[in-house]
């Protein structure tokens, strides 16, 4: 501040000058890494089996939740289908150990193919399911066909300006469609009790694949919300209008964002199939989606941090106290959708981000943006015909 | 196979009339106050417990109507003084307050009635049925339900197009600054819709216990059938509302009928995708002017 030449002439600088955050601060390296070793060395210092799985459990629901993360807290778009992805993922997966589990443990009547087929009344493997006896193939469809289906929603609704309430209600009928599926063709995906009873890889190793898949999406996630394509996100997500004006594309950038949180999630649930064991119809319904969205806006919406707090606060306070309150809890997850809505908009690590910057610089976020539109409608109502309206603000 | 699918025309009417029902409330707190309503079905449901309250104490499905119309009302009104009239300019939020409000309304309904499933019989005049065509009857209570629906929307044209407070709804709707500026209190507007839609919400459940097992989980399902029927037909027109009822409850008719039940809805939900894909906002839905 010294030595800038308008602090010499005696004239404040009128404008903060807009500072791009450090892409990953030191103190965040530290405490990212300690919380990974924290979380990877639990088997060898906890015995603990439940809290081993919970921990497994809650990485994957703290990636779905970052993808819920990207879409809606980075770009605006409220999707209640998220699930769809994450339910696709997982059951491709399970369907494939459930197959191989198969093969080296006949069913009850010596079938060499899961048992609940049989109960259904297949009598072998049907043709259309052959492939994904190979389990880098059904992980590749885990990760592909979710990913294509999010484009071809993408394609069909964001290319005709179809966001908003519009799009929460269809990816909401959309998951609440494929639970239905779920549930009637029993034979193929195990129906109302999903898929059990397989080899799952519920050991110390694959925790570390899964911490390892949670840091490799949570840079790319910050990389990306960091770039420039994140910045036109965020536009689009405050004001649509204006930055289809500038001349961005919303529509493809909505696309992409969809597609690579679909991927994300289908990761999710790739990685929580083989973890967990058990698949069923309700990880890919809409209350599923929904406890994602409440996730990501309690832990804050638009942080990358604020999913992974907010999954594994909301859900380990389940784990832990629905047992004690019984129904009294869903009162509290109810209780906390109208808290967070009315009191606490930008969640947990929003609220003290807003405590920190007000300590540093006397203003929210909210505040800042809102500020900094007043001025810009007013330089418009002080424009007179024959100049150009004065531009000396720099544009963030 | 022709008459039977004649036979499936005539009883989608009945599917038609469940839509309209349901979706008469919807529309009209979605249309004209903007706000997501999640907790529509649960709306219903409460309606649904009312009648069965009612049943219980010796009283009929007609008894119940104006019952759950009042006691549902009332609680829309509690919500909206509670929740939703801090948020009415950030739509997509009051989908998750709204939400949350769902979540504690079926818990806490659980909580007073217990889990079991109560069962809520028809009034003694509208048992049985007719013959029309082919073997089966068709019910007296289904007739009943179409007949609802057409006197529901014929009460909520009248209201909207025929007194004073629906011209000041319209004009709020319209232009909400505006309205303001010529003296309509528009708070109050949006508080009083809030609490006739959520009304008719339990109008609906009142009409649709008989039919369904009343449970705690048995909204869920209207209120998202009641959005699809909002999202096809247009938001905030009332002719949307019959349109987009008849189209998807014939087609899933129909459709379950020759498929099955889940090919039928994604059927139609496919169906709903293509028209809202060429006409973005609904068939009856007008572009608004920024």
């Amino acid at each position: 501040m010294k030595d800038a030449p308008a602090a010499k002439q005696g004239v404040q600088p009128r404008h903060r000058v807009y500072r791009a955050p450090t892409f990953m601060p030191l103190w965040a390296l530290i405490g990212g890494a300690a919380v990974i070793a924290l979380i990877g060395t639990y088997p060898y210092y906890g015995s603990n089996a439940y809290v081993l799985s919970l921990l497994g459990k809650f990485l994957c629901f703290a990636i779905f939740a970052l993808s819920i993360d990207l879409i809606w807290g980075f770009t605006g778009i409220l999707s209640l289908g998220q699930a769809v992805y994450f339910g696709i993922g997982a059951y491709f997966v399970a369907l494939s150990l459930k197959i191989n589990y198969a093969m080296t443990h006949p069913t009850r009547y010596g079938g060499n193919f899961p048992d609940f087929m049989e109960w259904n009344g297949l009598t072998e493997l049907p043709g259309f399911m052959t492939p994904l006896i190979s389990t880098p193939f059904a992980v590749l469809c885990a990760l592909v066909v979710p990913t294509l289906l999010a484009l071809l929603f993408g394609v069909i609704t964001f290319k005709r300006h179809i966001y908003g309430v519009y799009c929460a209600v269809i990816t909401l009928a959309e998951s609440l469609i494929l639970q239905d599926f779920i549930i009637e063709y029993q034979a193929y995906t195990g129906g109302f009790n999903g898929i059990t009873d397989y080899s799952n890889y519920a050991t110390p190793a694959f925790l570390w694949v899964i911490l390892a898949v949670v840091v490799v999406f949570f840079v790319a996630a910050r990389a990306l919300t960091h770039s420039r394509v994140g910045t036109v996100l965020k536009s689009i997500r405050d004001n649509d209008v204006r930055a289809e004006f500038m001349g961005y594309n919303v529509a493809n950038y909505r696309i992409f964002v969809f597609c690579a949180s679909a991927f994300m999630a289908a990761a999710a649930g790739a990685l929580y199939a083989a973890w967990v064991g058990i698949v069923s119809f309700l990880d890919a319904g809409p209350v599923f989606s929904i406890e994602g969205v409440i996730w990501t806006a309690v832990g804050g919406r638009g942080t990358i941090i604020g999913p992974f707090i907010g999954a594994f606060l909301v859900k380990g306070a389940e784990f832990f106290l629905s047992g004690v309150l019984a129904s009294w809890w869903q009162i509290i997850v109810g209780g906390l959708f109208i808290f967070v809505v009315l009191v606490m908009r930008d969640g947990i690590v929003g609220s003290i981000g807003n405590w920190l910057r007000k300590r540093r610089k006397g203003a929210t976020l909210h505040q800042i943006i809102e500020e900094s539109d007043q001025k810009a409608h007013d330089r418009q109502l002080d424009w007179q015909p024959g100049g150009p309206p004065p531009m000396d603000e720099p544009v963030r | 196979m022709l008459q039977s699918i004649i036979t499936q025309f005539l009883s989608g009417f009945s599917v038609v009339a469940i839509l309209v029902i349901a979706a008469l409330g919807l529309a009209i707190i979605f249309g004209v106050a903007g706000v997501i309503n999640m907790a529509h079905g649960e709306l219903i449901m409460v309606g649904a417990y009312t009648a069965a309250v009612v049943g219980k104490l010796g009283g009929n499905t007609f008894l119940a109507i104006p019952v759950a119309f009042i006691v549902v009302g009332l609680l829309g009104l509690i919500i909206e003084r509670g929740v939703i009239q801090w948020i009415y300019d950030r739509p997509l939020e009051t989908l998750l307050a709204t939400w949350g409000v769902g979540i504690i309304l079926q818990v806490v309904i659980k909580l007073i009635f217990g889990p079991e499933l109560y069962y809520v019989g028809a009034p003694k005049i509208l048992e049985g049925g007719f013959r029309v065509i082919g073997r089966l009857p068709f019910p007296w209570y289904r007739l009943f339900l179409i007949v609802m629906a057409l006197l529901l929307l014929l009460l909520v044209f009248y209201v909207i197009f025929k007194t004073d407070f629906g011209l000041k709804v319209r004009a709020v709707r319209r232009n909400r600054a505006i309205s303001g500026c010529l003296g309509i209190d528009t708070a109050r507007i949006d508080m009083t819709i809030f609490a006739f839609g959520s009304g008719l919400a339990g109008i609906a459940g009142a009409v649709l216990a008989p039919i369904k097992s009343v449970s705690t989980a048995m909204g869920f399902p209207y209120a998202v059938d009641s959005y699809m029927v909002l999202v096809l037909g247009g938001v905030g027109s009332l002719w949307g509302v019959l349109t987009g009822g008849a189209l998807i409850g014939e087609a899933e008719t129909i459709l379950s009928f020759i498929f099955n039940n889940v090919i039928g809805r994604l059927l139609v939900f496919l169906f709903i995708v293509i028209i809202i894909r060429i006409v973005p906002r609904g068939i009856f839905g007008y572009s608004e002017r920024r």
